[in-house]
């Protein structure tokens, strides 16, 4: 028995209550007067007698109400024993079929080591089989059968996920917890060192646990990875794309490699690289050539070693020409478009190719040619160009409007139809100038805006931004970038102009950034990475967005990965697979995704053989000297009991007392 | 409503003596119009010669005219006597259960009630307040005033050292010029032997007696619940007293002593009456007109 708050047992000391109450009180009765006593006869004896048993009875029950009070407080537990070594236990047959256990025969050996355990479990233990790999899979139901448990480790595949140790200790305990009985974790792994936590405690193991490890840990072997390839995920001009791969070995010697590009199954380069032991490189290809479309590529590292498949490194590129933006722009005035275009080509891919046009020219120009329509200070629209434009935003068209001094002189907002409120010029006087003060990080416009530090403004169209969504403003309060969604398009308003004029954006590096960000986000290119790692996440549409168009996605084997349902529900898939993965998303858009393994699993250095032992003694605290019984003790707290104790003695008390002290005054 | 007045505990937050024997008088006479039982004052009695110095306004002059003679009508009212009240003062007489009026307090509003109703009638009172010995003495009287001066002597009545009837009584006899009627108001803690006997020579010289023997509830049925010192008033002794004793034997013994107490002095021709405090007054009052009465 032990107690939880034993500080709580000073409250013992009210007991003194009682005992001054009834032990140095009860003589002190306080005599009445009464006319008369020659019709009496002195009692005292009897009287005394009585009165004292009654006291003492009352006497002992408050005091037992305070003892039970002050225990309950204190939180009393048992210890309750479990079962010994002789009893029943929960196995788990955990095998690790992470990337790593591809090396050589590691999962078929671990596999071999699961069944013949298999094979020696006691008939009075029941057991599971749980699989390791980017978290831990549940692949059988607590059985004593062994023919399941066998099928079930022979099902084991090489998986691509990250093992992580902690999970080990995290399905023992949900173990314990459940079955309630003692819990032997036997654990096939090849031991990796860089699955184990940066915190050794969090390996701990639940008590009452014991971790057996069947064979010692395999010795270091030497592996060679591609390690990371940074690749544009769009390629218009494919002589310019650049790729740089790093190339990285584990407890390797100082070696001489071949590394190749390889896009599309045909290798376009190769290049020698010198790797120290145990070093790094990086290799740079120039030039992607692919046909349009998606394209599949890889980094391939020659020469081959025990881990194979982290000698390639796949990523996937989308070749595509230049996106076309249409510039209109008030005749003769072309600065805002030098500004933007050079903007739009100090980008690191590409992507845009910028039309300027005088907004009288463009009468008769279809928008829906463009990807992209910018508006730079454009005091009105011809009406027919109005009229497409809106049709084009409607259909899901990103229209970038600029405003300047000739927007704020028409007081409205070509479009949105926006009222101009005011034009905010920094004078002389008090302000020179104005500078941002705020951003809305969360879009991706602005999100690597770096806060536009240094940036002045000297002009800015204060607009009613009622019903806008602002990304940035100044410092004075004024909406400096705002977004209004109109029908499937976007409209960005930018509340100064771009001929460094107004300002002296244009000037400033993180001009580039907000106008190829901005640009991609009105043309509605994807900026998400084609290059992820196994496990991750694909979003196939936006949470809230509306269901019933289905996403079809094919796995690295060319089978549908999401049924019927799913594909029309679910809003993620978790990329599990080395491999590319094709995606077709709802408005008919093809994606790849090239999916590679976490190159944490390259390195088979294992742990230390002292550090796995440590890890199995943290589960057997129970565990007497000699190891021969597993006795854990678990606390058991009977407070419910006391407080129905207390309960019981409170009435009994109520009642006593009720009994013994009546007012007296009635004589 | 006017039986409200003669309860002891509205009487006791009455402070003028004369206001609260005036209440109950009043009340009092108040219920005796209702009753068909008494009468009072209107009632004839007889009719005497005029003498002189006889009320003109007494002359019923129907008689006059049918014999010429003159005759006063007398009613019943109109009989005088002569009245001593003897109150107890004793210290016991102080006692007062919770929510009760003390006896002695009961006592002197009866004492100042009866004379109240003596003096109304045009009898002669007076009090005697005693203890161990006499405190104050009021000797019975007709005289303007005599109500005043009784009443304060009353007033003057607080609980005071033991009882003894013994010395009072003597003293009372040396004082009884002629027969009348003596109220006696008192617990009795004595010996009911020696109360009658030291009483009974009043008797004796024809004077009626009426007992009034003053007990507070508790003292006749003791309520107690667990044991209990009780400090005698007079002697100041202590007796731890048990609850089983106070429902049983004591009930016994008082009902005893009250049973021959009355035995006795029914026994030497004293009316004696058992008054309990926390009943009205009435009850008293009819026992002194009835005995009054009976006198006649």
């Amino acid at each position: 028995m032990g107690l939880l708050s034993p500080w709580w047992l000073a409250g013992l000391l009210a007991v003194g209550l009682p005992v001054w109450l009834h032990l140095l009180q009860q003589h002190k009765m306080d005599p009445l007067r009464f006319p008369s006593l020659q019709f009496f006869e002195r009692r005292t004896q009897s009287s005394v007698k009585h009165r004292r048993l009654k006291y003492l009875l009352l006497f002992a029950l408050r005091a037992l109400m305070l003892v039970l009070l002050a225990l309950l407080f204190a939180q009393p537990f048992l210890r309750r024993d479990m079962a010994s070594s002789g009893g029943a236990r929960h196995v788990l047959f955990v095998v690790d079929d992470s990337f790593s256990m591809r090396a050589g025969d590691g999962l078929e050996r671990a596999k071999r080591q699961a069944s013949s355990a298999i094979d020696s479990l006691s008939a009075s233990n029941s057991a599971q089989v749980l699989s390791l790999s980017g978290g831990m899979s549940v692949l059988t139901q607590p059985t004593k059968d062994k023919a399941e448990l066998k099928a079930a480790v022979a099902a084991i595949r090489p998986a691509d996920g990250r093992s992580a140790f902690t999970e080990i200790a995290r399905a023992a305990k949900t173990a314990g917890e459940t079955l309630k009985v003692p819990v032997e974790v036997q654990f096939f792994s090849d031991l990796q060192q860089s699955s184990m936590p940066t915190s050794f405690a969090e390996l701990r193991l639940p008590p009452n646990t014991t971790l057996v490890i069947p064979t010692a840990a395999p010795a270091p072997t030497a592996n060679f990875a591609v390690e990371t390839v940074t690749a544009p995920s769009t390629v218009s001009e494919p002589a310019k794309a650049r790729l740089l791969a790093t190339v990285a070995g584990f407890g390797t010697p100082a070696a001489d490699k071949t590394v190749s590009l390889v896009v599309n199954g045909k290798t376009l380069q190769s290049k020698p690289v010198k790797l120290a032991a145990g070093g790094r490189a990086s290799v740079e290809f120039l030039g992607l050539d692919a046909s349009y479309g998606w394209n599949r590529g890889e980094v391939r590292i020659e020469g081959g070693d025990s881990l194979a498949a982290d000698d390639t490194f796949r990523f996937a590129f989308e070749r595509a020409d230049p996106r076309k933006v249409l510039f209109l722009h008030e005749p003769g005035r072309t600065r805002g478009a030098v500004y933007f275009r050079a903007a739009l080509e100090a980008g690191a891919e590409n992507l845009f190719a910028l039309e300027p046009m005088a907004v009288n020219d463009a009468a008769n120009v279809s928008p829906s040619r463009y990807s992209l329509v910018v508006l730079s200070d454009v005091a009105s629209l011809p009406a027919q160009l109005e009229d497409s434009l809106k049709k084009y935003i409607a259909a899901g068209g990103g229209v970038w409007i600029a405003a300047g001094a000739t927007m704020a002189s028409r007081g409205t907002v070509p479009l949105t139809g926006a009222k101009v409120i005011e034009s905010r010029y920094a004078g002389r006087g008090e302000e020179r100038f104005f500078t941002p003060g705020g951003f809305d990080l969360t879009h991706p416009a602005v999100a690597k805006a770096n806060k536009w530090e240094g940036v002045r403004f000297y002009q800015a169209i204060k607009v009613d931004a009622a019903k806008a969504r602002v990304l940035a403003k100044l410092s004075d309060d004024t909406p400096l970038l705002t977004e209004v969604r109109s029908g499937e398009g976007r409209i960005l308003f930018f509340a100064s102009a771009f001929d460094n004029v107004a300002n002296d954006f244009p000037l400033h590096p993180t001009f580039v950034p907000f106008v190829e960000q901005s640009a991609r986000y009105l043309a509605g290119i994807d900026a998400r990475s084609a290059t992820v790692q196994a496990g991750s996440f694909l979003e196939l549409r936006q949470a809230g967005s509306k269901l019933g168009a289905a996403v079809d996605v094919l796995n690295p084997k060319g089978e549908r990965a999401l049924d019927l349902k799913a594909s029309s529900t679910a809003e993620t898939l978790r990329l599990t697979d080395e491999g590319y993965w094709e995606v077709v998303r709802q408005n008919g858009q093809r994606q790849l995704v090239a999916v590679n393994a976490d190159r944490g699993e390259s390195n088979l250095t294992p742990m230390p053989a002292e550090s796995a032992d440590l890890w199995k003694r943290t589960g057997e605290a129970g565990t007497a000297g000699d190891g021969s019984t597993t006795i854990e003790q678990k606390p058991q707290s009977f407070w419910w009991y006391l407080a129905l104790l207390l309960l019981l003695t409170a009435l009994a008390e109520s009642f006593v007392a009720s009994r013994y002290l009546e007012p007296q005054g009635a004589a | 409503m006017l039986q409200r007045f003669l309860d002891p505990a509205v009487l006791s937050s009455i402070s003028s003596l004369d206001l609260v024997a005036k209440t109950v008088v009043d009340g009092f006479i108040a219920g005796l119009h209702r009753s068909p039982d008494f009468g009072f004052s209107q009632e004839f009695a007889e009719y005497r010669m005029y003498s002189a110095g006889d009320d003109l306004r007494h002359v019923d002059w129907n008689v006059f005219a049918r014999t010429e003679r003159m005759y006063l009508k007398r009613y019943r009212g109109e009989t005088n006597t002569q009245l001593t009240v003897l109150l107890d003062s004793s210290t016991s007489m102080g006692y007062a259960s919770p929510g009760q009026t003390r006896k002695i307090d009961y006592a002197r509003f009866l004492a100042a009630s009866i004379i109240y109703l003596s003096v109304q009638q045009r009898d002669a009172s007076g009090i005697i307040v005693f203890d161990d010995d006499v405190r104050q003495f009021v000797p019975a009287s007709a005289r303007i005033g005599q109500l005043h001066r009784v009443l304060h002597a009353i007033n003057l009545a607080e609980p005071h050292a033991r009882t003894d009837f013994a010395k009072p009584f003597l003293h009372f006899q040396q004082f009884l010029k002629r027969r009348g009627m003596v109220v006696v108001i008192s617990d009795f803690y004595a010996d009911p032997e020696m109360v009658v006997k030291s009483i009974m020579p009043l008797r004796g010289q024809g004077s009626e007696v009426v007992l009034f023997h003053l007990l507070d509830p508790q003292e006749i049925a003791p309520k107690i619940n667990a044991p209990v010192v009780l400090v005698d008033m007079e002697t100041h002794d202590e007796m731890e007293v048990t609850p089983e004793y106070a429902k049983g034997e004591y009930r016994e013994k008082i009902d005893a002593h009250i049973e021959l107490l009355k035995s006795k002095a029914q026994g030497a021709g004293l009316d004696y009456m058992l008054i309990d405090t926390s009943r009205p007054l009435d009850a008293a009052l009819r026992e002194y007109l009835a005995v009054r009465q009976g006198r006649k």
